[in-house]
Order: structure tokens, then C-alpha cells, then sequence
């Protein structure tokens, strides 16, 4: 009998499998004590149990990837520490050694007496984050029972299934996928939730808050799930199936047509070309720029060279970098952005700054530079001699004033002039370039633009700064709003300003991988996006798509507009979504 | 032996991720260091320990360092709080 019923998707795509029902006691433990001649083995097997579940966890942090990879890999860090504290691993131990009880016996003691603990505790949040303890002990118990031929069968009859579940790990996640399991159904949990990004990180189909799920579902019932929309269908009908089937053939038509726009221009249906460039910090997103075709990185993050450590980067080192990610690029301009720092993101051992009121408005990025000259000038000699290499440009964040632009080109010039008698090869024209992310360099861009040799747009501070709205403060999520009017006008002003003298502007803010935007951006005039590899083709087909003429047209319509809804309904009338 | 104290101003307290990222500034110095609050001291080398502090925003607590490179270790610790943990970068 088919059951419809839903709950909120979570992580996009479609599953058709068998229902796999896990109740929330997941882990059968042994209770029979151990003889005296066992003890030795057991407390091995727990060794090697922590050992794996913790390289577990290093696995699935090289696995992730995506935006939200930073915020995962955060959580996976403090697990594996946690696995490596004896104030975690001693207590089961000296339970194993002293009280004779079977690993998982005395994990699960170990779990109860910590779980306890935080279950006392009077603040809301530390006491909602026994969730971490769950998850750490969870892995280790998972690794114990991995031994067994029972679990091995329990995971082989994995492949085709649907989890449903009240909750699901993030260190589940991983194996279930591995393992075959097609998707997951949870009772509980959010969009929001660790495992929720971790499974987009990992495209694995996923559905929360389906309360129904655990009694409406039984084991190896067949389920269709949307990962999109929420809807679980349980026996799916003939009907189901074929929009199963329909959902198949889009996606690998969608993956196939991506996949052709790889070595193929971008250009509007009208025939205008726009570039569209990478953002990298990674090797692996240079690797992936490259395969994907992009024109270039069009925004090199530095600051993870700086970060995590406690001796500055020396010029020898950062060169090595720059002249590798040039090489990877294999001719393609690299546009590497210089230390972009404040007070509040400095690593505690390489620079050590000052505390300051309100960091945001404080010394960062080219202030920071300009006020540690000496570090710049390594930064920028590293730069220069990459640039022998193949094309590079340099890109200063934060400026606000004609003046700092100023004092970066004297000291590149300086630079170049040093390397050079030194018997450096240095390129002849390494191009400077200012990002615009102040308001105050938007609106004062005719001013200081022929300093530059072109700009890049940074909307993420840009809007922040324009709308006075700390993007981190979840009280104001409401206004942080990329669409708000302002912010718009700042955006078509620069690139209009830049084109108008022959420099060229490219937006490398969150904005330019979003498609929601494209059509926007397209229509104030850029012609040069700079985004996550990963969103590369998904943007180029969105712009072959559209006709740039037409949308040119209703520039000025989207600037009058005074609301976002108003936008909106511009874009509506251009037969285009919001 | 060097002691500071310092109310936690972080959005969250001293939660796993934020505790991971206090072993982790502190790995690596040749000091002992440890937190106190309400009566109760334990390791900042320690992520279990920090966690079990319960610590929430607002709570005054007192640092403590003690070895040849309690200077630099206590100054790792005071850096990550003033700087909120990095959190929501």
C-alpha cells in the first residue's frame, strides 16, 4: 500500500532502495566478564579499535570537499583528539584491566559516566554537545564490532539500502556510503546539523525531521526518497518509479552536459564571452580549475600559508608555492590576493597582533601590510619571482584609500628592481590590481583606478561592510542581503567604473558561484566571474543560456528597484527565478 | 608560574571544536597549562578535560602556565580567546 509522508530535505538527489530500520540502541554489549588469561587481548583489540577509528576519521576528513568542507574538518579534528586523550581512552582501560569487563562493556561505561557529566551541565549548548561524545564512541564501538563476521555481513547486506534512522553520525556517514547505502532518513535531526553537511559534502540523498519514518517504515520495505523536496515514499507505485526513472536519466543527462561545457567558451546565447576564473587555496582546487577550464585563479588565497604555525612563512618557502600553483596553471594567469589578516583571524604563534575593539574595521588585510612592511616586501619578492614562471597578478584585499595602492606599487617596483640586480628573472609587467570590498573604494573607485590594472569585487565584505551587518551574527542573518539595493548600486558602479578606463573587474565573492545571481550580475555588466572550482560549470551553463543584450536592458530597471522583492519580480519578468 | 584571568566571550563556551582549538595552540610549548573554574582546575592540554570544564560564555576563568615556555604558552591561550576562537570565520 503506497504511504506518502515527509520531512525536510536536506541533501539533494533521489534514492530508490530497501529500508533499512536502526533503532537508537544501536550496539549489542557483551556483558559476560572477561577470564584472567583474556584481559591482555581485550585491551589490545581496544588499542587497535581507537587506532582505526581514528584513522577513520583522517580518511574522511581528505574526503570532503565543498564549501562547508573547513566546517567539518573542524568537528573531525576535535573527535580525533578526543580519541587521542587518555582523560577519554584511560578510564576504559583501567575498566578493561581492573574491572574485567569486555571493550565495548567498558566503552559504553566510559560513555554513560561522561555522558552524565555533560548532562549536569547548566548551559544549553555544552550540555547538547554530549552529541560529541556520542559520535567518538560510536566510531570506537563501530570499530570493535567491525572485527566480527556479523557486522562484515551486517555491512554487505548494506549495498542497495536506505538507512532510516533516528540520528546518523558524521562518522557513520562515511562507511554507510562506502558500504553502498543510498540514502538516509533521519526522525530528528536539521538541514543544519553536522551530519546534514556532511552528507552534501559527500552527495549522499538525504531527508531530517521525517517523524513518522521509524514507524511508519519497516525493514525492507521499498522507499523512494527526495532529497530535495523531503517526500518519502514508501511501496512506490509504478507511477513513482518512472519519475524515479525520469530523475535518473536528468541527472546523468545533467552530469554528461556538464561535463561537455568543461573545454568549451563561456558565452551568453548572444555571443558575448565572459571568463570565468577559479578561486584556489588548495592544490586540489587548482587541479580541479584546470580540468574544468577555467581562464584562471582568479583569487589565490595566501593566509593558509600563514595560518596554523608559529614561524612567519620566509620568501623561499612562500615562492615555492606561488611558483608551483603558476606551473599548475600551465600558462593560465594566477591572481595571488596578499596576506589578508586582522586581529581577529591571526594564528597565535605566526603574527602576533593586537587585540582591537572591533577588528572588522580594524588593521587588516593592506593595513596590516603596510604596516609590517618588511612582510609584505618577502610576499611580494616570492610573488615576482613566480612570475618568471608564467603570468601573475598581485590583488591587495581591503583597500580604502589611493594611497595604500600607492605605496604597494612602490614597493613592487622596489622589489622587482632588487630582484632583478640581483639576477632574478622577474616578469616585466606584473599587474596590480585593488580589491573592492569598502564602500568607500567602490564610490571612490574614479579616483584611485588608473593606480590599478584592474579591480576585483569581494561581495562578501562588500555587503557587510555597505550594510553595517556582521555576516557571522545569526541575529542578523535576515538582513544580511546580497540583493539589498546598496549593495547592487556599489557593484554596478565599480565594474561600470572599471570598463569605462580599460580595466577589468572580476566578482569573487559567494556570490559569483551562486546561479541565483548570475543573471543579475550579468545583466549590472560583469563579464568576469571568479568562483569555487566545483561551481564552474554549473555557471557557464547557466550563462549560455541567457541572452545578454536583453538583460543588459533592464540594468538600470534592477538599480531603481528599491527592494529585493522588487528585483525579484524584474528578474520574473525576464522569465528568469529570483 | 604565571595565572590570568579572563572571562570566556566566545558565542558558544568552550565547546569541542572550540576546547580542540586551545590543545591544539598549545601543542607543542614546553609548559604545563591548565584552566579553573568554580573550583575546578584541569589541563588545557587536555580536549576532554577543557570539554568537562563546562564553560559557557560569560564564565570567568583562571589560566594557569608553568614551565620554560609557560610566556609563550599562556599568550597562545590568551590569543584564542581574545580572538573568539576564530569562530564563524
Amino acid at each position: 500500500m503506497r504511504l506518502v509522508f515527509a520531512g525536510a530535505g536536506a541533501s539533494r538527489g533521489m534514492a530508490l532502495g530497501r529500508a533499512r530500520l536502526e533503532q537508537p540502541s544501536r550496539f549489542l554489549i557483551d556483558e559476560r566478564p572477561l577470564g584472567e588469561d583474556e584481559v591482555d587481548a581485550e585491551l589490545e583489540r581496544l588499542r587497535l579499535a581507537i587506532e582505526a577509528a581514528r584513522e577513520e576519521l583522517q580518511q574522511l576528513r581528505r574526503k570532503l570537499h565543498g564549501s562547508t568542507a573547513r566546517e567539518v574538518a573542524e568537528f573531525l579534528d576535535a573527535h580525533s583528539l578526543m580519541l587521542a586523550d587518555r582523560e577519554l581512552t584511560a578510564g576504559i582501560y583501567e575498566l578493561i584491566r581492573k574491572g574485567r569487563h569486555r571493550a565495548s562493556a567498558a566503552v559504553k561505561m566510559q560513555r554513560d559516566r561522561l555522558v552524565g557529566i555533560f548532562e549536569a551541565m547548566d548551559d544549553p549548548y555544552l550540555r547538547s554537545r554530549k552529541e560529541d561524545i556520542d559520535h567518538v564512541i560510536g566510531r570506537v564501538q563501530a570499530s570493535l564490532l567491525r572485527e566480527s563476521s556479523a557486522e562484515e555481513r551486517r555491512l554487505a547486506a548494506r549495498v542497495g539500502e536506505i538507512l532510516v534512522s533516528d540520528t546518523v553520525a558524521p562518522s557513520e556517514l562515511l562507511p554507510l556510503a562506502e558500504h553502498g547505502v543510498l540514502g538516509v532518513v533521519l526522525t530528528s535531526g536539521s538541514s543544519f546539523s553536522h551530519s546534514a553537511i556532511l552528507a552534501r559534502s559527500l552527495r549522499l540523498p538525504m531527508i531530517v525531521a521525517a517523524h513518522a519514518a521509524l514507524s511508519a517504515v519497516h525493514d525492507d520495505d521499498l522507499l523512494l526518497i527526495d532529497g530535495e523536496s523531503g517526500e518519502v515514499v514508501v511501496h512506490p507505485t509504478a507511477q513513482d518509479l518512472a519519475r524515479y526513472r525520469n530523475w535518473q536519466r536528468e541527472t546523468a543527462q545533467r552530469s554528461k552536459q556538464l561535463a561537455l561545457l568543461r573545454d568549451t567558451d563561456t558565452r551568453t546565447r548572444d555571443g558575448v564571452a565572459i571568463t570565468l576564473h577559479a578561486n584556489a587555496e588548495a592544490p586540489t582546487d587548482v587541479a580541479q580549475a584546470r580540468t574544468l577550464g577555467a581562464a584562471g585563479i582568479g583569487l589565490y588565497r595566501t593566509e593558509f600559508l600563514f595560518l596554523q604555525r608559529r614561524e612567519l612563512p620566509g620568501e623561499e618557502e612562500q615562492f615555492l608555492a606561488y611558483r608551483d600553483l603558476v606551473l599548475g596553471m600551465q600558462g593560465r594567469p594566477v591572481t595571488i590576493r596578499t596576506l589578508d589578516l586582522g586581529a581577529d583571524k591571526s594564528d597565535a604563534s605566526g603574527l602576533v597582533l593586537d587585540a582591537e575593539e572591533n577588528p572588522a574595521l580594524g588593521v587588516r588585510g593592506v593595513r596590516l601590510s603596510l604596516r609590517l612592511p618588511q612582510l609584505l616586501a618577502i610576499q611580494l619578492r616570492a610573488i615576482l619571482r613566480a612570475s618568471a614562471y608564467g603570468p601573475v597578478r598581485v590583488l591587495v584585499p581591503m583597500v580604502s584609500a589611493a594611497a595604500e595602492i600607492e605605496s604597494v606599487r612602490r614597493m613592487l617596483a622596489e622589489c622587482a628592481r632588487d630582484l632583478r640586480s640581483a639576477g632574478h628573472e622577474v616578469a616585466h609587467n606584473v599587474e596590480l590590481g585593488a580589491m573592492v570590498e569598502v564602500p568607500a573604494a567602490a564610490l571612490a573607485l574614479g579616483g584611485m583606478i588608473h593606480l590599478v590594472d584592474f579591480v576585483a569585487i569581494g561581495t562578501n565584505d562588500l555587503v557587510q561592510y555597505t550594510l553595517a551587518v556582521d555576516r557571522n551574527n545569526d541575529h542578523l542573518a535576515h538582513l544580511y542581503d546580497p540583493l539589498h539595493p546598496a549593495v547592487l548600486k556599489l557593484i554596478a558602479h565599480t565594474i561600470h567604473t572599471a570598463h569605462r578606463h580599460g580595466r577589468r573587474a572580476t566578482l569573487c565573492g559567494e556570490m559569483a558561484g551562486n546561479r541565483r545571481y548570475t543573471a543579475l550580475l550579468l545583466a549590472l555588466g560583469l563579464t568576469d566571474f571568479s568562483m569555487h572550482p566545483g561551481l564552474l560549470l554549473e555557471v557557464r551553463e547557466t550563462i549560455n543560456g541567457l541572452d545578454h543584450a536583453t538583460l543588459r536592458r533592464h540594468a538600470a530597471a534592477l538599480l531603481r528597484a528599491p527592494t529585493r522583492e522588487r528585483i525579484a519580480r524584474v528578474l520574473q519578468r525576464l522569465g528568469l527565478p529570483d | 608560574m604565571l595565572e590570568r584571568e579572563i572571562t570566556i566571550s566566545n558565542r558558544l563556551g568552550l565547546h569541542a571544536r572550540a576546547s580542540a582549538k586551545l590543545v591544539q595552540a598549545l601543542h607543542g610549548f614546553e609548559a604545563s597549562a591548565s584552566i579553573a573554574c568554580r573550583g575546578k582546575e584541569v589541563n588545557a592540554k587536555s580536549i576532554m578535560g577543557v570539554m568537562m570544564l563546562a564553560a559557557g560564555p560569560g564564565t570567568a576563568v583562571t589560566l594557569r602556565t608553568d614551565g620554560p615556555e609557560a610566556e609563550q604558552a599562556m599568550q597562545a591561550m590568551l590569543d584564542l580567546f581574545e580572538r573568539k576562537f576564530d569562530e564563524g570565520e
